[in-house]
């Protein structure tokens, strides 16, 4: 099912937390809405699942406006940050809620929905637990009661927000995998609120970047790590350090060096570049570019990590192969292979 | 195994300071009450006990407490419910109010129902002309006791609410709920154990109450004395054994609050543990 929002605005009291956001979700997409915290990614998540109402801008399902609509009667899947689940029920009760407050005529009979409690717990890999108590789980169970939960009523679209937020690496790990494995095997839309980039980019086929209530791109992780859209967007995503820049004719001129502009076009004048750690050449000091002292280097990963020092004091991640002859305190010159500059 | 830092003695003294303060201020005055009541035997007990007047105060403080407690439920339960799940213009001026008849002495309280409803007061030709007693009469009394004891549940419910949010509310919601399934099977629980506690306070206010009711009373025996007032009078008619034995069947009507209280704890213990509470 689709969902598009069309020039969304909200206000609160004193602050806008969205300011005209338009959004189309492809059926069967699982989407990323990636931001700083106060960029307006979980309003626009409640604003779809109709638990806020936006002062301007329509919200519609498989082109059918829901915009009026509450929402019980949205059907959708909701996920909710600390897994609101109900304390006072047990596990079984907790899934099987949004089928026993069905209207009458609609509700399934007592067998049905203990047949669909126990298949639920088997899809969320809980089987056996239903008698348990919400604050018997650890958090990891809680999450998937919270999602089988959600899954009862056969929703279409399933909203979640920070599904893994509240939950240690290891744990996290396993569940964005599993989690990935339901949205397919269901076919469901699924929309997920994240202000970690990791999981964004890991999980989704498109992430949506937000900042200050407007979206700033909305692109495969592919695209957005590489081709950010904005300023904020390059600097965001993936590690990056921050010059100012002359751009003239296409080209771009950071601390004496000349290259070509890889981001989109932008008028000429002062920018701002933007260069990952991949994207320096380490040359013997004297050479055009930037000046700087080695500090550190690593050899734990696939690359080895090169920790420099600018003559301004600011410290560059540089990855160089493993076979890098650079040594602590040695003097060395970075040299940008590519850079990305937007308008300042 | 020593646990603490805190020296044996100092641990004994502040033991003893807690239980001495308690046995004085709290068992001492008790325990008085009873051996007052029964200073002249048990038959003269029963006799102030099942006097006419005694029984009618009796039956008007229960009919009282009946109505006032019931509705001050509603009323705290829909108050907290809005104040806490929903933002509207006025908010914190509907929680200041609820705090007014906690800041206003119970005396002024009763004098704002006479200036009200009195002979004299605001509507006063009006219900003399249809012939409608409310001062000095049985619902003068209820509404002054409903007027003092409105804040109890409301102030119970409202921190409690407030900590624990909105998104149980809202997930009953998108799965569907209408509100008052939600209410009924997902806040309702949530907050039973304030809500008891609220019902309590505010039902051994309503049977306490003195100062507003004594105002709107009238004083007339048999009819609009409740057990507080009927007590005064006979302490000021120096009848202390009736007075201790009416007093001693207020006293017994907290007690057994108090018991009925500590045995739904009891009883649905492991449900709150269960549940998280």
């Amino acid at each position: 099912m689709t969902v598009a929002v069309a020039n969304l605005v909200k206000r609160f009291r004193d602050h806008t937390a969205l300011d005209g956001v338009s959004l189309d979700v492809r059926p069967g997409e699982f989407l990323a809405l990636l931001g700083p915290s106060g960029s307006g990614k979980t309003t626009l998540l409640r604003i779809i699942g109709g638990l806020d109402f936006p002062d301007a801008g329509t919200v519609a399902f498989a082109g059918r406006d829901v915009g009026a609509m509450a929402a019980r009667d949205r059907k959708v899947g909701f996920v909710f940050q600390n897994y609101a689940l109900f304390r006072h029920m047990r596990v079984a009760d907790n899934i099987a809620f949004g089928l026993t407050v069905k209207p009458r005529g609609q509700r399934p009979t007592g067998a049905a929905i203990k047949r669909r409690v126990d298949e639920l717990l088997a899809l969320v890999q809980l089987p056996g637990l239903g008698g348990r108590f919400p604050a018997q789980l650890s958090g990891g169970q809680r999450q998937r009661v919270a999602l089988a939960r959600a899954l009862a009523v056969d929703p279409q679209v399933l909203l979640l927000d920070e599904p893994f937020g509240a939950l240690d690496a290891k744990v996290r790990n396993d569940l964005r995998r599993w989690l990935r494995g339901v949205h397919e095997a269901m076919g469901l839309t699924s929309i997920f609120v994240t202000h970690d980039q990791d999981e964004a980019l890991d999980l989704a086929d498109r992430v949506a970047v937000m900042s200050d209530g407007r979206i700033e791109q909305v692109d495969t992780p592919d695209a957005v790590y590489n081709r950010p859209a904005t300023a904020f967007v390059a600097d965001f995503i993936g590690n990056a350090t921050r010059f100012d820049c002359r751009l003239a004719d296409g080209v771009i001129e950071v601390a004496g060096v000349r290259l070509a502009n890889t981001a989109p076009a932008a008028a000429d004048g002062r920018g701002v570049a933007f260069i990952r750690p991949h994207e320096f050449a380490l040359a013997s000091a004297g050479e055009p570019g930037l000046a700087a002292t080695v500090r550190r280097v690593a050899h734990t990963a696939a690359r080895a990590s090169v920790e420099c020092v600018l003559a301004d004091g600011r410290v560059v991640d540089v990855s160089a192969p493993l076979d890098v002859a650079a040594a602590a305190g040695e003097a060395v010159t970075l040299v940008p292979t590519t850079v990305r500059a937007y308008p300042a | 195994m020593k646990t603490t830092a805190e020296p044996g003695w100092l641990r004994w003294l502040l033991i003893a300071a807690a239980l001495g303060f308690l046995g004085i201020n709290l068992a001492l005055p008790l325990a008085q009450v009873f051996a007052g009541a029964l200073a002249k035997g048990i038959a003269v007990y029963r006799a102030a006990v099942v006097e006419p007047d005694a029984v009618a105060a009796m039956r008007l403080t229960l009919t009282v407490a009946a109505i006032a407690v019931p509705l001050n439920i509603v009323f705290g339960l829909a108050a907290s419910w809005a104040i806490t799940k929903f933002d509207f213009p006025g908010k914190a001026m509907l929680i200041s109010l609820i705090d007014l008849p906690l800041s206003v002495s119970p005396v002024v309280s009763g004098l704002i129902y006479v200036l009200l409803f009195g002979l004299q007061g605001w509507a006063g030709p009006w219900l003399r002309e249809h012939d409608i007693r409310i001062v000095f009469a049985v619902p003068g009394i209820v509404l002054a006791t409903v007027f003092v004891t409105f804040p109890f549940v409301a102030r119970e419910l409202i921190p409690l609410m407030l900590e624990q949010g909105r998104s149980d509310e809202e997930a009953a919601r998108s799965l569907g709920a209408t509100g008052w399934q939600t209410f009924r099977r997902v806040t309702l629980p949530n907050i039973r154990w304030g809500l008891l506690y609220g019902v309590l306070l505010c039902n051994a206010r309503a049977m306490g109450e003195f100062g507003a009711v004594s105002v709107v009373s009238g004083h007339i025996r048999g009819l609009t004395n409740t057990l507080p007032l009927h007590i005064e009078i006979l302490y000021n008619e120096y009848n202390y054994v009736a007075a201790f034995a009416v007093a001693s069947l207020l006293a017994g009507l907290a007690l057994v609050t108090l018991v009925a209280k500590s045995v739904l704890e009891w009883r649905f213990g492991d449900a709150i543990a269960g549940g998280g509470h």
